[in-house]
């Protein structure tokens, strides 16, 4: 179990790594037009 | 790709028009250079995989040296586009290769959904005249986009935090509840409490951030709406969560974070909605900066309506819109008025004649001396009268009436928890129960009903061609027991029929109107390929000033010019005698359909015209209404629906007052950019359909917010009255919440099935 004391730090920080990564791609504007990029591949 | 007609007679290679053998392989000058261009970029594919005929390709549309792209640091330009007219995934797909092979263009992407194109060019070496120019030589037109409204990127983050922050929560709440059965080392459970103290932090203080700013400005303005109850149940979670981490007792701060959530995750879902139908109307509105073309001592040139000062001279020509309000110093020629007056007769000016700017001259040729400009021409006066009216007071929704009601039971209860426990057992047991009290009275699935049920309607009705501005719009659609159209530019298109003509005279009029696109031309060359007539070949066609066009068909001359009267048309050739066309508005195909369809519904229809009664009378028995009022003026029309449960439909400037005094004002898409602005909602497609789906969505809608609400409050309830007994711990919080806002996302979802299930029925 004591484990547990090493892991959870671990998840979190890797929780946190994605939340920051979603973060930036909010910004960067990718959540801007959800509608598009899915019919773009079937242009090419 | 030699494709052949009904007929047996050979087809244009690009547009598909049937067409005289003589000819050769293209119907006109447009579709060769269109085919030109797409062979030049090697996409001759688009011809074997397109799924619609193309528009024929017109003239390029002016005034784009007006346009200001942005200017990016590299010294590339960029800018967002409209184009209009694409029909098929095929047309967007050959813009975009087309722009992409454009020596100078570095970039360009256009959206399938949308038509909108985003360019990035480099202005050495293509200017964006040359751009659209193309644009149009394929046969769609381009215009600028206003920049579009943006949505919040911040609540899309608080809903990123929140959602992080209760999936974590929740996983080490389960540990510690698992811990009640199966024994816990108490220096585990008080860990675990502590990180969920630590995620539960910044959503309570930030991302809840906007219910609290709600509560707090609904409180200075004396509104208790639903966001009060909210806050209160967040503050008294986070409160209690705070003190029972320190005493290392459980607390419900997974309930809490879960709650943010979901609260937010409405919120987004509303905002896009909203978003969406803005972003629509400003991309529909747009209007391209006009260019007039001014008189100068050395001839014509071109500038921007804007730079036009009183007193200057211009020339109009015939399909030309009229940039700015003059007097007609020269020449004739017929005005179409619709889009200003809501007449749809043309009007016959001459000289001395006043004209207003936005009016189409359907043929002729003017000079004019201008009297006011751009900034105040009657158009752009009537635009700002009516965007300076403002908003109208949103109704507060069935949930915010509630929400005073509620807070105040949720008060009540908890006293009566607290003193009837206090008396019983004590001070601990009574906090206790009153804080689960406050928690589960948290009105989470009430709060949530009205956003979901409106964003899922809002959804379902921009899905089938209606965007709605907002939820309460939707809810004023609901009420509706009436509903008032538009004849001209809405029972009827912009599109005009060909009312009488003789088919050796449509033949001859089509081929002198082949390479021009205005209306009267579009329903000459129609008509000629509908019956069937071949288009001929025409030389040496050439508009004459106060005439008409002419050119040698067969070896006469021949010319076409405007009749004795309003929608005609004269057709001689010389020493013969003049022979007349007539040309009339034209009912949408679905129009009668759609009356029929209304009045099945239980509406009443009505039919309101600023025509001629007898004008009037014979399109409304055509489409079927209940009722024709004509002879009104706008506000004549804005007077009849006050007050009436009325849905008003309308497209022109004149329209604005009406699409404001009505219950629910709804424009249609190619309506004046002033009336799309101040509506409540736009049709996006040239069709009326879309209204009948808009009312359904909004009637389920409608009834999935009272079914919500219907669930929601008896969740509450048996809720509470469990709290109040002390029956309500950490554990039971967590299930029940999920539980009651489970069935209100159930009850939202069902909107689009329910629409789906009709259609198909």
């Amino acid at each position: 179990m004591n484990a547990i004391v090493f892991l959870l730090p671990i998840a979190l920080v890797l929780g946190a790594i994605f939340a920051f990564l979603f973060l930036k791609a909010v910004r960067a504007g990718q959540f801007d037009d959800l509608d598009d990029p899915p019919t773009r591949m079937l242009k090419d | 790709m030699e494709e052949e007609a009904a007929s047996g007679l050979p087809c244009c290679a690009h547009c598909g028009a049937a067409m005289e053998a003589s000819l050769g392989r293209y119907c006109c000058h447009g579709c060769e250079t269109a085919a030109a261009i797409i062979s030049g970029a090697g996409l001759d594919r688009y011809y074997t995989e397109r799924e619609a005929l193309p528009p024929r390709p017109g003239a390029p549309v002016q005034g784009w040296s007006s346009v200001l792209p942005e200017r990016l640091p590299d010294g590339h330009c960029s800018l967002r586009l409209q184009i209009d007219g694409m029909t098929c995934a095929s047309c967007v797909w050959v813009t975009e290769k087309v722009l992409q092979a454009t020596d100078g263009v570095e970039e360009a992407q256009v959206s399938y959904g949308t038509g909108r194109a985003t360019l990035r060019w480099d202005p050495q070496r293509i200017d964006l005249e040359k751009i659209a120019a193309r644009i149009s030589a394929l046969g769609y037109r381009p215009r600028p986009l206003e920049a579009a409204p943006t949505w919040d990127r911040a609540l899309l983050l608080r809903l990123g935090v929140a959602t992080f922050a209760a999936m974590n929560t929740m996983m080490l709440a389960i540990s510690v509840y698992l811990g009640w059965w199966e024994g816990m080392d108490p220096r585990y459970s008080a860990l675990f409490r502590w990180i969920q103290l630590l995620l539960a932090t910044p959503v309570a203080l930030w991302a809840a951030g906007p219910f609290f700013a709600a509560a707090a400005q609904g409180l200075r303005h004396r509104l208790l709406h639903m966001d009060l109850p909210v806050s209160l149940g967040i503050a008294v979670l986070y409160g209690h969560g705070v003190v029972a981490t320190l005493l290392g007792e459980d607390a419900y701060l997974d309930s809490l974070t879960m709650l943010v959530a979901l609260l937010l995750m409405g919120r987004v879902l509303e905002q896009r909605g909203r978003t969406q139908a803005a972003a629509a109307a400003a991309s529909l509105a747009a209007v391209l900066p006009s260019v007039v073309r001014r008189v100068t001592p050395d001839g014509v040139e071109n500038i921007a309506a804007e730079k036009l000062a009183v007193g200057d001279e211009i020339v109009v020509a015939s399909g030309e819109e009229v940039g700015a309000d003059g007097v007609v110093m020269r020449g004739e020629g017929s005005l179409r008025m619709a889009l200003v007056t809501g007449e749809s007769a043309p009007v016959r000016v001459v000289a001395g004649d006043r004209v207003v700017a936005g009016a189409a001259l359907l043929e002729g040729n003017l000079r004019l001396r201008v009297d006011a400009v751009a900034a105040e021409s009657l158009v752009s006066r009537m635009a700002k009268g009516l965007l300076q009216a403002g908003d109208r007071p949103v109704e507060p929704t069935l949930p915010d009436r509630v929400a005073p009601w509620f807070t105040a039971a949720t008060l009540l209860v908890s006293t009566l928890t607290f003193t009837g426990w206090y008396l019983t057992g004590g001070l601990e047991p009574a906090l206790r129960a009153t804080v689960a009290v406050l928690v589960v009275a948290c009105p989470c699935a009430l709060a949530l009903a009205a956003p979901l049920a409106s964003a899922a309607g809002l959804g379902a009705a921009a899905r089938r061609g209606v965007l709605l501005r907002s939820g309460d719009v939707l809810r004023r659609l609901a009420e509706v027991k009436e509903v008032a159209l538009d004849k001209t530019g809405t029972l009827t298109g912009e599109e005009l029929e060909v009312e009488e003509a003789s088919d050796a005279d449509l033949r001859i009029a089509a081929a002198l109107e082949r390479e021009s696109i205005h209306p009267v031309a579009r329903a000459l060359v129609g008509e000629a390929m509908r019956r069937g007539i071949p288009l001929a070949e025409a030389l040496k066609v050439q508009e004459v000033a106060g005439e008409g066009i002419s050119g040698i068909i067969g070896g006469k001359r021949w010319v076409l010019g405007r009749g004795e009267r309003g929608g005609e048309l004269s057709l001689h050739a010389d020493g013969e005698i003049p022979r007349r066309l007539r040309l009339k508005d034209r009912l949408r195909p679905d129009a009668a359909p759609t009356v029929a369809a209304l009045k099945a519904r239980g509406l009443r229809v009505v039919m309101l015209s600023g025509d001629h009664h007898d004008v009037a009378m014979q399109i409304g028995k055509a489409a079927g209404v209940d009722e024709v009022v004509a002879e009104l003026r706008p506000e004549g029309k804005a007077a009849w629906l006050r007050g009436r449960p009325t849905l008003f439909v309308g497209d022109g400037l004149n329209d604005g007052p009406a699409l404001r005094a009505a219950a629910v004002g709804i424009a249609m898409a190619k309506g004046a950019a002033s009336s799309l602005m101040i509506a409540d909602g736009v049709v996006v497609t040239e069709a009326l359909g879309p209204l009948l789906a808009g009312l359904r969505a909004a009637e389920y809608s409608r009834a999935a917010v009272r079914g919500n609400l219907r669930r929601s409050l008896v969740y509450n309830l048996c809720a509470v009255a469990a709290a109040a007994a002390g029956l309500v711990n950490p554990l039971v919080a967590a299930l029940l919440m999920p539980l009651s806002s489970g069935l209100v996302i159930w009850g939202a979802a069902r909107i689009e099935r329910q629409l789906v299930k009709e259609s198909e029925g």
